[in-house]
């Protein structure tokens, strides 16, 4: 790992409870979420000098806003980011590196959704810009769609089934329906995916995540004061983003492989770190097939293989890394992936309850799909 | 994409999302009202570009919309059996296509199916691009239909 990673940890999370309709502002949501990271460390908004977060535009709350409405009297860094899944890798290396770069000692990052985001359905949509012109008139706009796209052509070329993909959504929600978290808790059968209805075909509803209201928050400060604060420091060990083909989905080069496909070489030499290394996979999985993908991609194991490597029991307790403890997008809820880092940093805390992986040292937080994201590891004390 | 709004709190418009052209694709729907299919093609190394941009993104030359064959094989696709977009809502299912051109290799354009049953579409079908008006009046889209020439 890069030595300077060394200087800032993570040492607080929070959260609001993940409701379908919370009937509450985002920015009520937010400073929920932040109030609670903070007193998971001890600290105050008077502590605070650092805000960050994501958002794809609308239905968020911003840095200042939700600083200034947990009580912060003078912000000093202020940073939105523009994007959703892909760009949460970046937003939580930001508030790193702004903490060991010295622009601020405490950073609150942050994600918001209410009720006024949903992205599987896109009805009110008059005028599409930008690329969006040439699918959108063609009744090809929101994401369910674009990676139904990716997992056609992955059944195409290497044989993936639907039990495939219904492989992943069952593990995720048998791992939920251990954490009181999640929305999605009830198991399902095989049978209760393949007779859930179609969305895009090849998408099934089980498929997709499951869209909620909720904010996640998280204190990052430096190594130093982490030291006097009351839960054990969670590290990153390195990072990486790939962003291709200007972003543009139906353009990417070979769809039965995503962002990760140049995003693990990159994260693996920069942290010495292989698959095998992995305790913990919080999979950002927006859809399974975004699971199927990045899991090839990252080396888990070989094209066409993710359906026997969940059936077999190899992506949960007892396995070769338990994949999404938390139940994911899919089943804990769609918190666009920063509920991924909160479930990375309570495993290596070994405070996950019944839910807790042994001995949890190391955890690889993927986030976004398609043609751009990122991801991070984190590591424990033990790991640097 | 602007965020959106939840499904259950709106009354979807009627009409399919309608284009907003900019100075770097109004050739393309001029040309599609024309009824032709016309892509951005680089004026010095020939690059075909999607989306169109101004300048060549390899050479940095000026870039003019070309006449293609409008003829191509289906990379991937998808059917659509939920209603998620306006203009949609009443003509489920539809099958959606990514088509790569014949005109180079990775060249790719999006645009509905028709004229065949969803179960008979497979990835690798030779497929040809054909227009029809969108509803709303100011445009006209690619569609594409299997090819009725042998590949």
């Amino acid at each position: 790992m890069k030595t300077s990673l060394r200087e800032a940890a993570v040492v607080g999370i929070g959260r609001t409870s993940y409701v379908r309709k919370s009937g509450r502002t985002t920015t009520a949501l937010a400073a929920e979420a932040c109030r609670a990271a903070l007193a998971d460390c001890g600290l105050s908004a008077a502590d605070v000098d650092g805000f960050t977060c994501f958002n794809t535009g609308g239905g968020s709350a911003s840095p200042s806003a939700v600083a200034h409405a947990i009580g912060v009297e003078d912000l000093g860094w202020s940073l939105t980011v523009a994007g959703g899944g892909n760009i949460v890798t970046s937003t939580v290396m930001g508030a790193i590196t702004a903490v060991t770069s010295g622009q601020a000692e405490v950073v609150v990052v942050y994600r918001v959704l209410g009720s006024e985001t949903r992205y599987g359905k896109n009805l009110g949509v008059i005028d599409v810009e930008g690329e969006a012109q040439f699918s959108g008139p063609s009744g090809f706009l929101v994401p369910p769609q674009w990676f139904a796209m990716f997992a056609q052509r992955h059944q195409y070329e290497y044989g993936s089934t639907s039990e495939d993909l219904g492989a992943i959504a069952i593990q995720e929600r048998l791992h939920a329906s251990k954490n009181p978290h999640a929305v999605g808790k009830d198991i399902i059968t095989l049978d209760d995916y393949m007779n859930s209805r179609w969305i895009a075909e090849p998408f099934r509803l089980f498929d997709c995540c499951y869209e909620v209201d909720g904010a996640v928050a998280m204190v990052i400060t430096t190594s130093a004061r982490a030291k006097d604060l009351p839960h054990p420091p969670i590290y990153a060990l390195g990072a990486a983003d790939s962003n291709r083909s200007g972003g543009s989905v139906v353009q990417y080069s070979d769809m039965t492989t995503m962002f990760s496909a140049g995003t693990a070489p990159k994260l693996w030499e920069r942290t010495g770190l292989t698959a095998k290394d992995i305790d913990v996979a919080c999979m950002y999985d927006c859809f399974t097939f975004t699971v199927m993908a990045t899991f090839e991609d990252f080396g888990f194991c070989d094209k066409g293989e993710v359906g026997d490597y969940f059936r077999e029991g190899r992506a949960t307790y007892g396995g070769d890394v338990v994949v999404n403890p938390h139940g994911g997008l899919l089943s804990e809820g769609y918190i666009h992936g920063m509920n991924h880092h909160y479930e990375a940093v309570l495993q290596l805390r070994n405070d996950a309850g019944p839910r807790q992986v042994a001995n949890a040292q190391t955890a690889l937080v993927t986030s976004g799909a398609g043609p751009f994201g990122g991801a991070l590891i984190y590591g424990t004390e033990a790991t640097l | 994409m602007s965020a959106t709004t939840d499904a259950q709190d709106v009354v979807a418009i009627s009409l399919p999302p309608q284009p907003a052209p900019d100075p770097d694709t109004q050739g393309f729907w001029d040309a599609t009202a024309q009824g032709e299919l016309k892509m951005c093609h680089c004026t010095a190394c020939g690059l075909w570009m999607m989306p169109p941009l101004e300048r060549c993104r390899t050479c940095a030359a000026l870039t003019t919309f070309d006449k293609v064959q409008g003829t191509g094989t289906i990379y991937t696709f998808i059917v659509q059996r939920q209603a998620a977009v306006s203009g949609y809502l009443d003509s489920l299912p539809y099958t959606v296509v990514i088509i790569e051109l014949d005109e180079q290799a990775g060249l790719r354009l999006p645009g509905r199916l028709i004229n065949i049953a969803p179960e008979d579409v497979h990835c690798g079908m030779r497929v040809e691009a054909m227009f029809e008006p969108l509803a709303g009046g100011e445009f006209t889209v690619p569609v594409f239909s299997p090819s009725r020439k042998p590949a």
